[in-house]
């Protein structure tokens, strides 16, 4: 099947939502697909009808935003993943949850994939039990299931404190969070964020009610080992300053650890889209103007795919991005007053993620940190099953070659998770190249498709 | 307010109750079934990790169909799934 | 500047395989490589040891090899790789569990039948096979086959280890590799050859020009011109699955190689043009070639069908006019060699011991006088390189 629009809309989050809506509502025609079974990204995720009902839509502005979305005639594609790019550059190649391939053609694609969360290895974390924060924020918010009895979160950034309040809210235990940073002392950088009452107030709630329930935050501690037979039982910590030497050890049924988030670029990659460095956090992320237009002009890419900002950043970039659609669609720019409030709101949310990034240990710090104390014999690529040891030997600053060399990154979540650790461990600034398929593919997918007339 | 309505499927022959509609991972982690699958290199058992479709850790076999990732996946009354495939990707 | 007996430029399979011949004959040999080794063609390759005849023409490829001058190479390079993991040391997951290729028309049926007989002249066993013999030798073989040839020699070895485990070796006895390190400047004064990569000069007796797409461009450096035309071919991988297949299939008629891997992957390709060569990054794989290559697949091997496709891969090569490898002395520069063209890993124990022998002034251990650099060369030397 081939979905010809005006705009084709990858990522359905609070990026590509909102872009959807404002396009739609102006009368264009446009497509949104998401892997998800439904839309609402990582941050609007939707709770499960029976779920909201008894116990509340925890984000119910994500609610709006979808039924917005609908009642502006968007064309909504959930369960659909985009794996691929045909040779005429353009056309996106997509497999719906039953398997069928659906091709689609946009003049504007726009490009709202989002992130996924900044893993790093430690002994036993591939254990049944060990996961990311997201993963519990999402079980405790979406789907009112506990991760555990007895929880420890750890790694670094705000985002530990939202999910432990989460877990809080279902009776969870919080044994205790491992920032492996010391952001929460009170210094001048804390203080800059004092200009931003409502995202400030957001955390400092967090940190109230973590307060109250006597929760421990163990600051400039990080994860030396989790212990458990087939599913965790402990976990041991040891200071982010000396990371081989265990500091103390709790007993927990489940381990949350995530260093952030790390943009999914591998679309924009797989588009041809020039990528640069991120100053911040050293990942590659697109190369945009403040209106999310790539290097191609048929492409933006907006949201955490355009860097690390948070859901209100990502509101505002994917209503910049419309805008600028608009103005190119009709020849008539939006009105001065409308843009410059959205390009002003995007500067102010700019500003805030620096300063709350500046109060966390940048993920070149993290690496400086973790990288040396990492045991040889740690698992580092959960798939493949390789270890750190074997990623150093002969480390020669090329992730490509080790990935030859080890196998390191040919599984299934082709390197995703292991990427940032394999960077490190071989000293790599590199990524892992975006190639079709940038997911695995059904072949009944690509047989069906090969039936079609062609893919392009 | 009423209780939530709830659904029963079948996991590896045996039935779990869960909220309706919630995803397959919580309806298993529920259940306090955590090893999904196997990691083929080292045997060792494996369970979700990321929640969001990126990690491949949590892949079952839903109503026939291999390779299905938990996470991604809501369930419905009666879904049989099965968490004890050979120790392969497929 | 430092002086060797031997300079290398590349280190893809042939660069380790004669890397390894010269050192362990005692000569200093040094390698240089513009990346990390190993990287392009020896990287990307299939790894199919092709000892029955490869009659498949890749999609898009001119000219049939001659199969009755290339199956005598073909033949000795399989006695080579009998020991290349006791010479080396080292697993490199070698298997010569055997292969098959299959037809589906009569015509191809025809060819089968032909092949074999010039298999049997050069001492190749092989056996023809109707298309239910073949599904009962391979039960995994679809209705659509309706022959096979089967050859037992025909093998793979994993080209992430091959490379990687001739340097080693070479590095024992002496070899120095220098990757990240691309030659430059090449300029012979009287016998000695002076080859600049990076920041190092080495002057040397013999230069072997082995940098597979880019051997022509680094000839050119030397003031010599070949004609090689670099093309990029397609590799697809499935996740991997239960190990049920240990044999190579291929097809006559069209292009199509698959074997199961030791880690459980499906490897498919059969020469499939990528989107786009790309010979200053990686090159970018074709849609159209992917889903070709992997309907074929599924038709010869229904149970592919089962399966998920987990990655794609493009890589170079230069093929020569006539298909036929490429192997020997410049004439008019004494102690420049080059190899390289079709099958280069399937022949490089065996071109990485002729290459030992034309460096040392010995006969080689194959005719191959008529696979010689000569019939490449467009104009006579330009001495341009020399000037340099
Ligand atoms: C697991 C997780 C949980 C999070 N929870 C919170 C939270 O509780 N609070 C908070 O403030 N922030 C949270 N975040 C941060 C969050 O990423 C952002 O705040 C916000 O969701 C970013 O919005 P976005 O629109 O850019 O992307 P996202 O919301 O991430 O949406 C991107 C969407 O694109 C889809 N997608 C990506 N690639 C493809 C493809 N190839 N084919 C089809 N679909 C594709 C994804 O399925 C996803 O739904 C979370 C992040 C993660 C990873
Ligand atoms: C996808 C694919 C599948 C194949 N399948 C098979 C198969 O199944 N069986 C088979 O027998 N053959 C196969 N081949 C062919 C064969 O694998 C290759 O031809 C062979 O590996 C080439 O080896 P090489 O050493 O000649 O060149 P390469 O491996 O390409 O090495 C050349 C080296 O030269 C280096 N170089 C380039 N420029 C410079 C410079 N200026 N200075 C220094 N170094 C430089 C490069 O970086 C590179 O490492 C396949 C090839 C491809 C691409």
């Amino acid at each position: 099947m081939i979905v010809e629009r005006d705009v084709v809309v990858v990522g359905g989050g609070p990026a590509g939502l909102t872009a959807a809506a404002r396009l739609a509502a102006a009368g264009l025609t446009v497509t949104i697909l998401d892997e998800q079974p439904e839309l609402g990204g990582q941050y609007y995720r939707r709770p499960a009808p029976e779920v909201a009902r008894r116990w509340g839509d925890h984000r119910r502005e994500g609610g709006e935003l979808i039924a917005g979305v609908r009642a502006a005639g968007v064309e909504c594609r959930t369960g659909h993943l985009v794996w691929g790019l045909a040779d005429d550059d353009r056309t996106l190649l997509a497999e719906d949850e039953a398997g069928r391939p659906v091709r689609l053609r946009g003049r504007h694609l726009v490009l709202a994939t989002g992130a996924y969360e900044r893993s790093f290895p430690f002994p036993g974390w591939q254990l049944p039990g060990v996961t990311t924060p997201g993963f519990a924020q999402h079980l405790a918010a979406g789907d009112h299931t506990p991760i555990g009895e007895r929880v420890v979160l750890a790694g670094s950034g705000p985002f530990l404190l939202p999910v432990a309040c989460s877990l809080l809210a279902l009776g969870v235990k919080v044994a205790g969070i491992a920032e492996a940073g010391t952001p929460y002392r009170p210094g001048r950088r804390a203080l800059g964020t004092l200009r931003h009452p409502a995202r400030l107030r957001e955390l400092a709630g967090y940190a109230a009610r973590l307060a109250r329930a006597r929760v421990p935050v163990w600051q400039g501690a990080v994860v030396l080992r989790a212990d458990g037979h087939d599913r965790v039982s402990s976990v041991t910590l040891a200071a982010a300053g000396r990371p081989g030497q265990a500091i103390r050890t709790v007993e927990a049924d489940a381990l949350c650890v995530g260093y952030g988030f790390r943009p999914q670029t591998d679309l924009a990659r797989l588009l041809g889209c020039e990528v640069t460095a991120d100053p911040g956090t050293g990942d590659a992320i697109p190369v945009t103007d403040p209106a999310g237009r790539s290097s191609r002009p048929d492409v933006y890419v907006i949201g955490e795919a355009a860097g690390i900002g948070g859901a209100p950043t990502a509101r505002a970039r994917g209503l910049a991005a419309a805008h600028d659609i608009l103005a190119r669609e009709t020849g008539h720019p939006v009105p001065p007053a409308e843009a410059r409030r959205v390009a002003t709101a995007a500067r102010r949310l700019g500003h805030f993620t620096a300063l709350t990034d500046a109060l966390y240990p940048s993920p070149a710090q993290l690496l400086d940190a973790l990288v040396p104390a990492l045991a040889d014999s740690t698992m580092a690529c959960r798939c493949e099953s390789v270890t750190a040891g074997e990623l150093r030997a002969d480390a020669a600053g090329d992730v490509n070659a080790a990935k030859a060399r080890t196998r390191a990154g040919m599984g299934p979540c082709q390197g995703r998770v292991c990427g940032f650790a394999v960077a490190g461990l071989v000293r790599g600034g590199a990524v892992f190249p975006s190639r079709v398929p940038i997911r695995p593919v059904r072949m009944t997918t690509l047989l069906e498709l090969a039936a079609e007339d062609g893919p392009a | 307010m009423t209780a939530p309505r709830s659904a029963t499927i079948i996991v590896d022959g045996r039935p779990v109750t869960a909220v309706a509609g919630v995803s397959l991972t919580a309806a298993l982690v529920g259940d306090h079934r955590w090893a999904l699958r196997r990691n083929p290199v080292d045997g060792g058992p494996r369970g979700p990790f990321c929640g969001m479709g990126v990690c491949f850790e949590c892949e079952v076999t839903v109503d026939g169909v291999p390779s299905v990732r938990a996470c991604l996946t809501r369930i419905r009354p009666g879904m049989r799934v099965d968490t004890t495939g050979a120790p392969n990707d497929r | 500047m430092r002086a060797a007996d031997v300079v290398i430029v590349g280190a893809g399979v042939l660069g380790a395989a004669a890397a390894w011949q010269l050192s362990r004959a005692g000569h200093r040999v040094v390698i240089f490589d513009r990346g990390a080794p190993g990287r392009e063609g020896s990287g990307t390759t299939a790894g199919n040891l092709h000892v029955q005849a490869v009659h498949t023409r890749r999609p898009g490829q001119e000219v049939p090899i001659d199969s009755a001058r290339f199956l005598p190479l073909q033949r000795a390079a399989s006695d080579r790789w009998e020991s290349v993991e006791d010479d080396l040391g080292a697993s490199v997951e070698l298997r010569r569990s055997g292969g098959f290729t299959i037809a589906e028309t009569p015509d191809q049926c025809q060819e089968l039948k032909e092949k074999h007989t010039w298999e049997a002249a050069a001492g190749i066993p092989t056996e023809v096979l109707d298309g239910d013999a073949a599904r009962e030798a391979l039960p995994l073989l679809g209705p659509t086959v309706t022959a096979a040839t089967w050859c037992a020699s025909d093998g793979y070895a994993n080209p992430l280890k091959v490379t990687p485990a001739y340097l080693a070796a070479a590095a024992g006895h002496g070899a120095e590799l220098v990757p990240y390190a691309p030659v430059r400047e090449i300029a012979r004064r009287g016998g000695t050859w002076r080859v600049t990569a990076g920041t190092h000069t080495v002057a040397a007796p013999v230069v072997i020009d082995v940098a597979g797409p880019w051997l022509g461009e680094i000839a050119a450096l030397a003031g010599i011109r070949l004609r090689m035309t670099p093309v990029a071919i397609q590799m697809h991988a499935t996740v991997r699955a239960p190990v049920t297949m240990s044999h190579l299939v291929q097809h006559i008629g069209e292009g199509l190689s698959v074997k199961q891997v030791t880690a459980g992957n499906l490897l498919i390709g059969g020469g499939w043009p990528a989107r786009a060569l790309n010979l200053a990054g990686r090159s970018v794989t074709s849609v159209d070639s992917l889903l070709g290559n992997v309907a074929l697949a599924v038709r010869v091997l229904p149970f592919i069908r089962d399966l998920r496709l987990l990655r794609a891969w493009a890589g170079p090569l230069a093929a020569t006019p006539d298909e036929m490898p490429l192997i020997g002395e410049v004439p008019g520069e004494p102690g420049f060699l080059v190899a390289g063209g079709t099958y280069a890993f399937t022949f490089a124990p065996l071109w990485g011991e002729t290459l030992r022998g034309l460096a040392e002034g010995a006969p080689p251990p194959v005719e191959i006088a008529d696979l010689g650099p000569d019939r490449l060369m467009t104009q006579t030397k330009t001495h341009e390189g020399r000037q340099r």
